[in-house]
């Protein structure tokens, strides 16, 4: 079947790599889309933008999209290198990294929350397809509590930063993040909204986007590779903050946003340089 | 030109600057603090950035991350946090990233003992990380005016052969004080013989070219050339690609950009009393090459045809200087023996190759010369404890 690019793909991705070699039924796409389409509707350009991914089904999957500029870290590493790429980058430059959960929640966490404590601006988009789906279905940090994987064939029975009333939103909120968001990839418009809104953060922006695996999340959770299904799944353990069910896993919405409202990262670095330059103190 | 009663750190942080470092991400260790201290102190006046980092596999990374946006970046830590490094370093030798890191070897392994030298990282600055199929550049200062030398030369090669350079001192160098002289100028720069490369930015789309050629451009971002850098095996253009043929490609120039162009290090070894074709030929590197050279020098006064030959260019190691067949010892600051088994492996057949390690501290003049004499005499070395001379 001949692929026809939209105005979108041709616009802003490369030829080469889209469509990508996700699985089929993979959420993915939909995410990198609400992303594409939000940088669209802020009317950026590709050379606007340095694009930055992980590893991972996210990384992976997102790297050397952009027609831009881009480059993927190694697992977890990514967001201390943004955070000395941000330093080094012209200041209008946006940053935006597409990573997964294992990336950001697991491995790369302290690099993560690093990264919000200094409010470097950069938008961070987090893939979750519950787990370590790559290497084949393991289960990570986000993963829902008794979901059978290839790690968890009895069930995943820790406690987990998506459960028991956990959040991982709350880690990055003390830490610092300025704009923090939560949706599930079928929110379409609603979430490329908040997208645009974490792009004009002019500091460290966080959404968390689970999307749908068939390929292993669902074939071991739900006992199927049907894609309706696994949609079906993460849709109904979703809800609107404040509007939470006894059985929603994912809050989604804003929660947090206090844009622009603290130095951001780089320019307090380059102004107080400047100022020590000038003066010799700060 | 300046003179300074200084440590080794201030000379290192001078040569960075004069090379045109100016952003320095580190994690505080014994003994490389001082050097992040004097960076956190003087890059600001230079319009620099210093950065502390969560750790050392962070700082690293935040040094890729400048480098990638074109500052020339350094980082410096101590053997527990060069470990540290093993992630980001394969992904700079990859992406060929130029930056620059300094090692002050300690007592390991693990933290071991802080404040005292050691030279146990001859191998891990070989192989910092993990997959082979790549060079290292490796430079071993053995005094506080030549940290700052070797500093400026690990800025140089790391630009023409767009990768990182190590600099491997020891806690003694980076901590102790001596007399340095600052070039203020150009001309004192090149007196001192100081060589500058400038960071210049690749424009595409070949940035993995399949050749040994060395001053091509690093991958710079945000010039909007489209640049590609991961951690994958690159295509030319920077796509990341899971086939054979390209990684083999792409390995060969990592391998043979360093190992085709020797002849740009072929200068920086030091030889002592070695033209009379010596008895015996002292092989050290760093801080107890200024012992080695005291005593081979009293040997010499003593009747013994001794000579001393310091590597400065440690890796790559550096062969051709190891054809004459003779008697090598190797004086290393470690007890298990690491350069020595460079030295067993490049030497001409039927060499003889000793060993004297000791670690923590500085071998002895005594202890030197007695083995000079012993070796040259074919008597056996001296047995301490259960320690075998097993070289």
């Amino acid at each position: 079947m001949e692929y026809k690019a939209s105005e979108l793909t041709s616009k802003y991705l490369r030829s080469r790599k889209i469509p990508s070699t996700a699985c089929s039924g993979c959420g993915l796409g939909m995410n990198h889309k609400i992303v594409v389409q939000a940088i669209q509707e802020l009317g950026l350009g590709v050379s606007d933008i340095v694009w930055g991914t992980s590893i991972g089904c996210a990384g992976r999957q997102t790297f050397a999209t952009w027609k831009g500029d881009g480059f993927a870290g190694t697992h977890g590493r990514v967001y201390a290198i943004a955070r000395g790429l941000r330093v080094a980058l012209p200041r209008e430059k946006h940053l935006i990294l597409t990573v997964g959960d294992g990336d950001a929640f697991g491995i790369g966490l302290a690099h993560l929350i690093h990264a919000a404590r200094s409010n470097a601006d950069m938008t961070v988009i987090v893939n979750d397809n519950l787990g370590y789906q790559s290497t084949g279905g393991q289960y990570g940090w986000t993963t829902p509590q008794g979901s059978k994987t290839d790690s968890s064939p009895y069930g995943m029975f820790e406690h987990n930063l998506m459960s028991e009333g956990l959040d991982v939103m709350h880690i990055l909120r003390g830490a610092g993040a300025t704009f923090l968001a939560r949706h599930v990839s079928m929110d379409g418009l609603a979430a490329v909204e908040t997208v645009k809104q974490a792009i004009q953060n002019r500091g460290f922006s966080l959404v968390h986007m689970p999307y749908p695996c068939p390929t292993n999340f669902a074939s071991r959770q739900l006992g199927s590779r049907n894609q309706v299904n696994i949609y079906r799944w993460i849709k109904d353990h979703a809800a609107p903050l404040g509007q939470e069910k006894e059985d929603t896993i994912w809050a989604t919405g804003i929660w947090y946003d206090a844009s622009n409202s603290r130095a951001e990262f780089s320019q307090m670095v380059w102004e107080t340089v400047d100022k020590i330059r000038r003066t010799g103190r700060i | 030109m300046k003179r300074f009663l200084e440590t080794g750190n201030f000379a290192i942080t001078e040569g960075a600057i004069l090379a045109g470092c100016r952003f320095f991400a580190g994690y505080p260790i014994t003994p490389a603090t001082e050097l992040a201290e004097a960076m956190s102190l003087r890059l600001p006046q230079v319009g620099g950035v210093y950065l502390q980092a969560e750790d050392e596999c962070a700082a690293m990374h935040m040094c890729i991350g400048a480098a990638l946006g074109g500052m020339k970046a350094m980082t410096a830590t101590s053997g527990p946090g060069y470990i540290l490094y093993a992630d980001p370093y394969g992904w700079a030798l990859g992406c060929e990233t130029p930056m620059v890191i300094l090692n002050s070897g300690r007592v390991g392994p693990v933290s071991g003992i802080t404040g005292a030298p050691g030279q146990g990282e001859f191998y891990l600055t070989r192989y910092p990380t993990q997959g082979g199929n790549f060079e290292t550049i490796v430079l071993a200062p053995n005094s506080a005016q030549e940290c700052m030398a070797m500093t400026v030369e690990a800025f140089y090669l790391a630009e023409r052969f767009r990768m990182p350079v190590t600099v491997l001192a020891d806690q003694l160098i980076t901590d102790g004080f001596e007399d340095i002289s600052v070039p203020e100028n150009d001309d004192e720069m090149k007196e001192m013989r100081f060589r500058v490369w400038p960071r210049k930015v690749h424009q595409g789309p070949d940035f993995y070219p399949p050749s040994d050629a060395i001053d091509v451009p690093p991958v710079v971002l945000g010039h909007n050339t489209g640049a590609l850098c991961s951690d994958w095996t690159p295509t030319e253009e920077g796509y990341d690609i899971e086939e054979v043929e390209a990684h083999h490609k792409h390995a060969y120039r990592l391998i043979y950009k360093v190992r085709n162009h020797r002849d740009l290090f072929s200068h920086h070894y030091d030889r002592k009393f070695m033209d009379d074709d010596p008895d015996l030929v002292v092989v050290s590197f760093g801080t107890p090459s200024r012992v080695v050279n005291t005593a081979v020098a009293k040997a010499r006064s003593q009747g013994l045809k001794v000579g001393a030959l310091r590597l400065i260019n440690i890796w790559p190691f550096p062969d051709e200087l190891f054809k004459a067949r003779t008697k090598y010892l190797a004086v290393e600051l470690n007890w298990d023996g690491q350069m020595v088994r460079e030295v067993q492996r490049a030497v001409a057949k039927d060499s003889e190759v000793h060993f004297l390690g000791i670690c923590g501290d500085l071998p002895t003049m005594h202890d030197l010369i007695t083995t000079f004499e012993k070796i040259i005499k074919n008597e056996p070395l001296a047995r301490r404890g259960w320690e075998l001379e097993a070289w």
